[in-house]
């Protein structure tokens, strides 16, 4: 490698600095704490694991994601975890033989061989919870309020809740008996809506006008809680009618549990499609073109590793979290680095140790003298100095 | 009222949005081929355009720098179109995308297994189309003047808009296989449309009805 491109990093990789990193760790602890509050249990899954289990149950979503090695131990194929929710679902089915419901939480990073949308990095840090084995919009309901207080955690207070229900698109697709092909084809331009697009497809594959139209009703079915009711008129089919009221029962309570956030509905919203089997949700921040928060209901993850259980979680990228919402803005991240100096402490002069000693416990940051060192204060970031008076240690400002 | 900011390039795109836009009751304060400013005030004071290249609409899209935009179909297939809405076919800036090559060129000119040499700014629609049809082609990436390419021995076939086809005929070439139906779409950040949608369906409709 040249000497001048040994600053280069790969793409989508970065190196972090204090104060930001600080900031990043603390919201970490932070995070952790609010979920151990709230009884949710911390696991590590590995770093690297078998290809096939990280992707076990994602269906093709993670397939790109993810990095690959050989095993010179088993010759097995291994790979990087790109995302850990196979990992903690797979630890849910296989350790916890309980048939309570189990809330596990997580943090860690992960590594994803493309750059993500929302992030632009490759090395996102992966916070979320996951409820397992409560079949009902209450854990739903939990798990959205988790991800509110995670994301109020870091420093935001207003947001917008997107709700969708992918069972929607699901059932409609199953009724008007459209091959799998042609599913992912009409999925495919449901994520952009692209009407025109809709339509024609629609038409070529001489679908009976009665669906042709709920396909059509469905993508234009976006916007605030009224469009539930629009909902149910123009998609009267006994199953949907079902989900719209899951989704309305959520809303309602989520009116009443978090009166701050304002709640948007896209019943063509799939994102996860391959996965989720419920409601689904994400959340979205003024000034930021894509979800800073994501989650939804994905029962039977757990199947393909031997145990069926109804499951909801979310997940966010706590670095990515940090560095939108403003960390550098925020003069108290800077404030904590501000550091006292104390002088170099020679043999037997134990005061001097003992009150270094006590600042540090009281939380204050003390930087000692190296002896022969040159001293600025600027450039060591102090803003008050130990001095000894009276042969009493005491701060003094600089 | 939340500022929208609306992303347009300059030239065909511009001239054929105004007519959509002055349905919506929007008329920009400047134009673009005279003013050198790159953000355009309009007679509502909370919608700003953004002048940019016709590639750069599906990114400042993309990641909100613009809430809407106008793109052609052809830059929205090499961008691939994820993370965007794109609600409307507004119908405007018809064209095709072609395949060409010299006049005396045949579609099934191809030894089987011989590779051909494209050149193109369209790198993934190329790529994608001619692997399809199970050619082995080497796609490389102009900027501009495609049609240069075939003349000076630097490809066989070029992919690129074909309006009325005199630019290739000029040069000698002719327009061989049909890739996709070109218009504009409108094209819609996913955010803007989830937290500004009051805003965006009212854009969105007078849009639609002048269609």
């Amino acid at each position: 490698m040249l000497k001048k491109d040994r600053w280069l990093l790969p793409e989508g990789v970065r190196e972090i600095m204090s104060p930001e990193a600080r900031a990043i760790e603390m919201s970490r602890r932070k995070i952790l704490d609010m979920y151990h509050g709230c009884g949710y249990d911390l696991v590590q899954p590995p770093f690297i694991d078998f290809y096939d289990s990280l992707l076990t149950g994602m269906g093709h979503d993670l397939e790109l994601m993810t990095f690959t090695l050989t095993d010179q131990l088993s010759g097995k194929l291994l790979g990087i975890r790109s995302d850990m929710t196979p990992q903690v679902s797979r630890i849910d089915a296989h350790y916890i033989k309980d048939h309570h419901p189990s809330r596990l939480c997580y943090l860690g990073e992960v590594l994803q061989s493309r750059l993500d949308d929302f992030s632009q990095s490759r090395c996102p840090l992966q916070a979320g919870a996951e409820i397992y084995g409560h079949d009902g919009i209450e854990s739903d309901i939990e798990i959205i309020q988790l991800m509110i207080k995670t994301i109020r955690a870091v420093g935001v207070d207003s947001l917008t809740l997107d709700l969708g229900h992918v069972g929607i698109f699901r059932c409609l697709s199953e009724q008007a008996e459209l091959s799998d092909f042609d599913r992912e084809q009409l999925f495919e331009a449901f994520q952009r809506k692209a009407i025109t697009e809709i339509k024609a497809f629609l038409a070529q594959l001489n679908l009976a006008q009665e669906y042709q139209d709920a396909f059509i009703n469905l993508v234009n079915l976006h916007g605030s809680i009224d469009i539930l009711a629009k909902a149910r008129e123009q998609l009267n089919y006994p199953d949907i009618i079902k989900h719209i009221d899951l989704l309305e029962q959520a809303a309602n309570k989520l009116q009443q549990l978090t009166p701050n956030v304002k709640l948007f509905f896209d019943l063509s919203e799939l994102r996860g499609f391959n996965y989720h089997t419920g409601i689904v949700f994400s959340a979205y921040i003024e000034g930021h073109g894509q979800a800073i928060a994501q989650g939804g209901r994905y029962d039977g993850i757990g199947e393909k590793f031997g145990r069926a259980r109804s499951a909801t979680g979310f997940s966010t990228d706590l670095a990515h979290l940090v560095e939108i919402t403003g960390f550098h803005q925020n003069s108290q991240d800077w404030e904590q680095l501000k550091a006292i100096f104390a002088p170099a402490v020679d043999e037997g002069n134990e005061s001097l140790c003992l009150a270094i000693e006590k600042l540090r416990a009281e939380g204050e940051r003390v930087i000692c003298e190296l002896k022969g060192q040159t001293v600025d204060y600027d450039k060591m970031n102090c803003n008050r100095r130990l001095v000894c008076k009276n042969k009493v240690w005491l701060v003094e400002s600089i | 009222m939340q500022t929208i900011t609306i992303a347009l390039s300059k030239g065909r795109i511009f001239k054929e949005t105004l007519p959509l836009l002055a349905h919506a009751d929007i008329i920009p304060l400047d134009d673009p081929e005279s003013s050198r400013k790159l953000i355009l005030d309009t007679n509502q004071e909370h919608i700003k355009l953004v002048i940019i290249r016709a590639t750069d609409v599906p990114t400042y899209v993309q990641y909100g720098a613009a809430d809407i935009g106008v793109a052609g179909k052809d830059v929205l297939l090499e961008h691939g179109g994820q993370g965007l809405y794109e609600p409307i076919d507004l119908g405007i800036a018809k064209c095709k995308l072609m395949t060409a090559g010299p006049m005396d060129a045949e579609i099934n000119y191809f030894e089987q297994g011989k590779k051909i040499r494209v050149a193109t700014k369209f790198v993934n629609v190329a790529k994608r189309f001619y692997a399809e049809k199970g050619v082995q082609a080497e796609v490389i990436k102009l900027y501009g003047s495609m049609e240069l390419a075939p003349i000076v021995n630097l490809a066989d076939r070029i992919v690129d808009v074909v309006d009325t086809g005199n630019t290739l005929k000029a040069n000698g070439l002719k327009p061989m296989e049909h890739i996709a139906d070109i218009s504009s779409r409108l094209v819609v950040n996913k955010a803007s449309m989830k937290m500004k949608h009051d805003e965006m369906h009212h854009l969105i409709k007078k849009i639609s009805e002048a269609v």
